[in-house]
């Protein structure tokens, strides 16, 4: 099927199979910034904005984006840079797996809840799994990216 | 993985959603996809197409009336109803069990509908539902039907759902007087399953005798649960023993099974235990708050 949306702010034409999966259509597009581990939508690391919602690309089908506006890791960086700073002053990240994951989700929670307090951060990024960093500098990333918007 | 040659469909209507549910077995409705997605991609569904119906606006409607009912289409997300200030008015312990599904990925898209039709007993909405004694509209070809959500799960993923029929509205009464609790204890990650979930209704006379009185579970057995012995208490004024005979049959209505996130036998407790914390919570409004639990 033939699937119009605009992806990072750019508007796109692909032809994809019904039954595919966001998380592949847009890795095949080139964004390999978004993975897919888990694959059963509890990581994270599959994160995407549709229609400026997280989603779990990994059990979404990619025909429910046609006429949607999809965000990946790449274009939020770009959109937000304030984010991927904050994520590299605060060190919010370790190995570096669940950081699209993170980055993808913290820019959610800033439209969702702007003034989230710490508390707000940690069970909003609780959906994303991060088996090195303890949490701690990931919260103190997002809450500093919230403070400086 | 899905197949290549599905066929997907978003119509734009419910009677075109119908028409196309009734193509036969092979034909799936989806909501928000999250049970759905996992389910195609592990193969426990094959179908031969797939109807979204998030593109419905008739499903799409959240309203309250000014009697105070409350009116939720199908393919309102979790998201929705926990922010909806409506809900969070009138039935906070709704709006809360809303807000605890899953994580925010899942509630941005998964329905009302789809967390009544996939019926997983561990999941958060049916118990709260079931406490206010809410009902399912449904829809299908031969037309429209009522049925008490507390009648509408049969089974793990089984409903009173036909092939071709569709929740499309569920519709919580106004009560006067009417004090519900929604509990879920979840002894591992914030975003789990709940072990044990309980959710309970109290209404109460003037006099503080009890005229109806509702307590449902979630995660301990095939379907959530109704505990009929809570309706013993109409009639009463509560104290202490009570309570605590109440949750005793809870406790020895929880069928639960061993796994990962408990033995049988602590969910069992916990089931106990939990009833216990949700009636006390319906019971006394002034009681010191307890986690993971909202009443109002």
């Amino acid at each position: 099927m033939k699937l119009s949306f605009t992806l990072n702010g750019e508007e796109v034409e692909v032809a994809a199979e019904t039954g595919a999966l966001l998380v592949d259509l847009i890795r095949d597009l080139g964004l390999t910034g978004t993975k897919e581990a888990c694959g059963v939508g509890v990581c994270g690391l599959c994160t995407v904005l549709v229609d400026d919602l997280p989603v779990s690309s990994c059990l979404y089908l990619a025909a429910c984006v046609d006429g949607a506006d999809v965000w990946t890791v790449e274009g939020l960086a770009r959109r937000e840079p304030g984010l991927i700073q904050a994520f590299a002053e605060h060190e919010g990240m370790q190995c570096g797996i669940c950081t699209p994951g993170q980055v993808v989700a913290a820019a959610a929670l800033a439209r969702e809840n702007p003034g989230a307090t710490e508390a707000e951060i940690r069970e909003h990024q609780a959906g994303n799994l991060c088996r090195c960093t303890g949490y701690q500098t990931i919260a103190a990333s997002v809450e500093a990216y919230l403070a400086a918007r | 993985m899905p197949p290549a040659d599905l066929i997907f469909s978003a119509p734009a209507t419910l009677a075109d959603a119908l028409g196309e549910l009734a193509g036969g077995e092979d034909v799936i409705a989806m909501g928000g996809g999250t049970s759905v997605g996992l389910l195609l991609k592990n193969d426990l569904l094959q179908p031969r197409k797939i109807v979204w119906l998030a593109r419905i606006p008739e499903l799409r409607r959240l309203a309250a009336s000014t009697a105070g009912e409350l009116a939720l289409g199908a393919t309102v997300t979790l998201r929705e109803l926990a922010r909806s200030a409506a809900a969070g008015r009138q039935f906070p312990a709704l709006a809360y069990a809303a807000g605890r599904v899953g994580n925010p990925r899942v509630r941005a898209v998964a329905t009302v509908g789809g967390a009544l039709a996939h019926s997983d007993a561990r999941q958060d909405l049916p118990p709260i539902l079931y406490a206010l004694q809410a009902t399912v509209r449904i829809q299908g070809p031969q037309g429209a039907r009522e049925v008490p959500v507390a009648e509408f799960h049969t089974g793990f993923m089984e409903t009173v759902l036909a092939e071709d029929e569709l929740v499309t509205q569920v519709v919580i009464p106004a009560v006067a007087g009417r004090r519900a609790a929604y509990a879920r204890f979840t002894p591992g990650s914030h975003d789990d399953y709940p072990t044990v979930s309980a959710a309970a209704s109290i209404v109460r006379d003037g006099d503080g005798r009890i005229t109806s009185a509702v307590l449902a579970l979630g995660g301990v057995g095939r379907t959530p649960l109704l505990v009929p012995a809570a309706s013993g208490l109409a009639g009463t004024v509560p104290g202490p023993h009570e309570v605590q005979a109440v949750a005793a049959a809870a406790e020895a209505a929880a069928e639960p099974y061993d796994d990962q996130r408990g033995s049988a036998r602590y969910k069992k407790a916990m089931a106990g235990e939990w009833a216990a914390r949700v009636l006390r919570a319906c019971l006394d409004p002034g009681a010191p708050p307890v986690p993971d639990l909202v009443a109002g």
